[in-house]
């Protein structure tokens, strides 16, 4: 019933409000005539009669404004009412309203693209069904000393055995496969050999056909495999028939029983092909080349599984004393597939890209309130007429909103915009770039940035506004008063609160940008320059060339054809290249030296290459010789180690002549080569001992070559040289050494770049912002500078006096920013190199920066003053 | 006591009970609030006029133009069946605070 009526009131109160307003109109004037009339027969004159009932009444608009309050569906109507008002005020303003939706379109676009990034990244479900029970297990133990590191076969049989935390683990390594067979030309692919409960492990299922059974990752099984769609559409045309056919897996045969979708990308991003992996007894420790992915038991927590994990370290290393300090870290699945230094950095570059919101929303708040002071007079007939305080807040308020929604449509273009681009680029590498997409959850948080930044920076300027003194503000006709002097302040405040911030965020991405530069500086260990350095991984497939006789005379094959394409200045084998592709690592004995039972010299990088290389590469060799042609199966066995080989392990003592043991091989110190990075250039050299190439031979190694010049274009001739060798050889990841310095820095050249954006339109808004107050501070103070300039001030009194306005913002501001910057740039500890969180250099040139940047904001307007002229001003009046 | 303030919600009441026996108009609803307060509260039209408006909106009044005790055009206000329900609602409920006050300010 009373919604009956409450319906009926709304449908009069939207669609009949002319006739509702005559209604009430009329209702009020017969009240009035009423009035009137009873003071007229209680003895008054006529004219006295309305005056006084007039005054009884109150004002007659107001009355009519406070019966619509009560109004079903007010709200609505005044809503509605508001926003024609906000759009036609827009429309009448059209810079004042570019500028705002352009700085709002900025300041939500990039937070909504941040969003989605960080979103996608750190917090999107995987795609894996029950993904958050899935641990990763690592194995750390010293000498190796990785904190990620590897096991072996006995240690994870070891661990399956005295498990109870997990069901059924499963082990699992990457490895580069050539693929070749009937169906193509042979290729070279990222592979890895799971076993058998991989797939079920991370509750995944294939497209067509099945994944690996139990029992088959047994000694002597048949050898299967898995395809991702990728190479199943590439290689077979995406046929159901390749189900049971045999695929060439490294030169063998193996069965093909699967394909995985795409949305599959495990161990690695690239991985295309997954092989069974048998679990041969082994006869000893090693090799390491393995680690776990294990699904948690039901109501088992990852915590009491590490428990678990701790109490097998402890018997690990009991059974075998050659592991010391052994650990085996559970990672859940996300930690360990973003690694540890990206959740920082994102998190930063969030924290910095909300800072530019926070800028943007004070540039819209302070042209907000310029405008308030022109809009002074509106505001103050509409509170005379009886408009309520809150209703003028709430339409301003509606103005502003809609301001920053507008602003939110156009950033979510440019927010959709970003993301095609971070994705289709990938400029830093990062994992699970696939889930970063715009979906209902960034529009939900573009919404929500939208309404808030609305009301963040339409409420001050609204309340400013609608406080307006009414009897100055008429009188004054528009003048400034005592209003605008604390709206000024306010003005000013917002100003310094944003040079503050963007100099936060200008020190931030100058301590990055010293940092990247630092990165560029080093230089892995070598001298050529890497634009004329070619390289790429050549497999020959085919299993004869397992024999060192056969393959040594295919890659004397490789090396003499390279030699001979033009613009080959020289050319070698590496198994291992700087700065990250390291192949191996191992231990070792000096003769002589005497180690405690059990123990062993650590892991350190373990190489095979070829006569040249380190000529080729532009190593020093700082001792005794390279290795050479003769170095063959038939002579002595020899080493090279490298500078800090010898420091370490050898005391600084002479290392010519020492022989150090590998695989049970006496091998003697013929050189010492200076020190090379393979671990990634942000890592500490790592020691390193050579062997060469024609006495522990490898059938899968790098070519390198030197060009007097730019060495990409070698990359098609070289090729075709060595496919025609042996059409079954494959080639892989062919491309300059710049190209793989670039790579290897992709993660903090993109945390660089992004926060050096983001510090950039920081300043550019907090330029804006100050030159706004000024020139607006110009434009108010015409007729002061005015007489100023008729009682005889230079132009330069005037120059001095509008910048040191200016500057003495900025130099608040500044100090109020340099104070933030030294409490948050610790969180960039873990993302710097070479140089300190409070490194000098940056915590003095950003300030400078900010200041010049200031003062060229100031200058335009503080000219402008000089050319006030004094008759023109005072005539202002 | 012409300045007493209305509780909230009295003001409803007082409305309803003075519409209970026969419709009015605006002023003629202001000096019977008047009259059977013994003078104590002096409804003004800015709380007069809202109120009537919400009123009616809510379904307890009805209106209806016509001709005044002195022949001009006036808007007459009626109670309707919810607006009685609605009296004897809040006339139990203000007897209940009235008692409880009464018996508060008695309280040693």
């Amino acid at each position: 019933m009373s919604l009956l009526s409450r319906l009926a009131s709304l449908r009069r109160n939207l669609f009949t409000r002319p006739r509702v307003e005559r209604d009430l109109d009329d209702e009020l004037h017969s009240y009035l005539d009423q009035l009137t009339e009873e003071k007229r027969q209680a003895g008054m004159d006529a004219a006295e009669a309305r005056r006084v009932a007039r005054i009884e009444l109150g004002g007659l608009e107001q009355v009519k404004e406070e019966v619509r309050q009560v109004r079903t569906g007010q709200m609505l109507e005044e809503l509605l009412q508001d926003l024609r008002n906000g759009i036609r005020t827009l429309r009448k303003n059209p810079a004042f309203t570019v500028v705002a939706v352009l700085a709002l379109a900025i300041g939500i676009g990039a937070n909504t693209a941040m969003f989605s990034v960080a979103y996608g990244i750190l917090l999107r479900p995987l795609p894996y069904a029950g993904a958050d029970r899935v641990a990763a297990v690592y194995m750390r133990y010293f000498p190796r000393d990785f904190a990620f590191g590897t096991m072996c076969i006995r240690d994870y049989l070891m661990w399956k055995e005295n498990n109870h935390a997990f069901e059924d683990p499963s082990l699992f390594t990457g490895r580069r496969m050539d693929i070749g067979g009937k169906e193509g030309v042979p290729e070279q692919v990222q592979g890895a050999a799971v076993t058998a409960g991989f797939f079920s492990t991370l509750g995944v299922r294939p497209l067509i056909g099945r994944t690996f059974a139990a029992g088959e990752d047994q000694p002597a099984t048949a050898s299967l495999a898995v395809l991702s769609e990728s190479i199943w559409r590439r290689r077979f045309a995406a046929s159901s028939a390749v189900l049971g056919q045999p695929i060439m897996v490294n030169g063998a045969p193996s069965t093909v029983i699967g394909v995985m979708p795409d949305a599959f990308r495990l161990p690695r991003r690239e991985t295309e092909v997954w092989t069974n992996l048998p679990l041969n007894p082994p006869a000893r420790y090693g090799p390491w080349f393995y680690r776990a992915v294990a699904r948690l038991k039901p109501g088992v927590t990852l915590e009491q599984a590490q428990a678990e994990m701790n109490n097998i370290a402890l018997r690990m290393m009991q059974q075998n004393p050659y592991y010391k300090r052994l650990a085996l870290p559970a990672l859940g699945l996300r930690d360990a597939l973003l690694g540890t230094t990206l959740k920082p950095a994102i998190l930063v570059l969030a924290g910095a890209v909300g800072m530019v919101l926070l800028i943007a929303v004070v540039n819209v708040a302070n042209l907000m309130l310029a405008r308030a002071t022109v809009r002074e007079r509106e505001m103050a007939l509409r509170l005379s007429l009886g408009a309520g305080r809150g209703r003028l807040v709430q339409q301003l308020l509606t103005e502003s909103v809609l301001l920053a929604v507008m602003g939110g449509l156009a950033g979510l273009a440019l927010a959709w915009g970003g993301i095609q681009l971070i994705r289709v680029w990938n400029p830093g590498n990062l994992p699970l770039i696939d889930s970063v997409r715009l979906d209902g959850g960034a529009l939900a948080f573009m919404a929500f940035a939208s309404m808030l930044t609305g009301v963040l920076f339409g409420l001050a300027p609204a309340l400013e506004s609608t406080r307006a003194d009414l009897n100055s503000t008429i009188k004054e006709g528009g003048r400034s008063g005592s209003a605008s002097r604390a709206r000024r302040r306010t003005r000013a405040a917002l100003v310094v609160s944003e040079i503050a911030v963007s100099l936060m965020l200008l020190v931030g991405a100058g301590l990055l940008l010293r940092s990247f530069a630092n990165l560029q500086q080093v230089t892995g260990g070598f001298s050529t320059p890497p634009r004329q350095i070619l390289t790429m991984l050549i497999s020959p497939g085919n299993r004869k060339y397992s024999d060192p006789r056969a393959g040594l005379a295919f890659y004397d094959e490789v090396l003499r054809r390279a030699r001979n394409v033009p613009g080959v200045e020289m050319a070698a084998v590496t198994d291992s290249l700087p700065p990250d592709r390291q192949a191996d690592a191992d231990t070792f004995e000096i003769e002589g030296q005497t180690l405690a039972p059990g123990e062993l010299n650590p892991i350190i990088s373990h190489l095979t290459v070829g006569p040249d290389l380190f000529r080729t590469l532009g190593v020093p060799l700082l001792k005794g010789r390279s290795f050479t042609a003769h170095d063959n199966q038939d002579s002595a066995p020899v080493a090279i180690v490298s500078e800090g080989f010898v420091r370490r392990f050898l005391s600084n003592q002479e290392a010519l002549g020492k022989r150090i043991r590998y695989g049970g091989t006496w091998m003697e110190i013929v050189g010492v080569a200076g020190n090379v990075k393979y671990l990634g250039l942000t890592v500490d050299t790592d020691p390193a001992y050579y062997l060469p190439f024609a006495q522990t031979y490898g059938a899968r190694m790098f070519l390198i070559v030197r060009s007097p010049g730019d060495a990409a274009h070698l990359a098609a001739p070289l090729r075709r040289d060595i496919q025609s060798i042996d059409p079954g050889v494959t080639l892989a990841q062919i491309g300059t050494m710049e190209q793989a310095l670039t790579l290897s820095i992709s993660q903090p050249r993109f945390n660089t770049m992004l926060l050096a954006l983001f510090a950039g339109i920081a300043l550019l808004l907090a330029a804006v912002g100050i030159y706004g107050l000024i020139a607006y501070s110009v434009a108010q103070r015409t007729h002061e500078i005015g007489v100023r300039m008729a009682l005889g001030a230079a132009r330069s009194d005037v120059v001095r006096m509008v910048v040191r306005q200016g500057a003495s913002l900025a130099a608040i501001g500044i100090v109020l920013g340099l104070g933030g910057a030294f409490a948050l740039t610790r969180l960039l500890s873990t993302m710097l190199f070479g140089i300190g969180v409070t490194d000098a250099l940056t915590f003095a040139a950003a300030p400078l920066g900010m200041m010049l940047v200031v003062l060229l904001a100031t200058f335009v307007p503080a000219l402008r003053a000089t050319r006030i002229s004094p008759v023109v001003a005072l005539r202002y009046e | 006591m012409p300045t007493t303030n209305l509780l909230q919600g009295t003001l409803d009441l007082l409305i309803l009970r003075a519409l209970s026996l026969t419709a009015m108009h605006g002023l003629a609803i202001s000096h019977r609030i008047a009259q059977i307060t013994n003078d104590t509260f002096h409804v003004k039209p800015g709380s007069l006029f809202p109120a009537l408006h919400r009123m009616e909106e809510a379904g307890w009044l009805s209106s209806s133009w016509g001709d005044s005790e002195n022949n001009r055009r006036a808007k007459f206000y009626r109670l309707t069946a919810a607006g009685r329900r609605q009296l004897q609602t809040e006339t139990r409920q203000w007897e209940t605070i009235a008692l409880a006050i009464a018996s508060a300010l008695q309280a040693t």
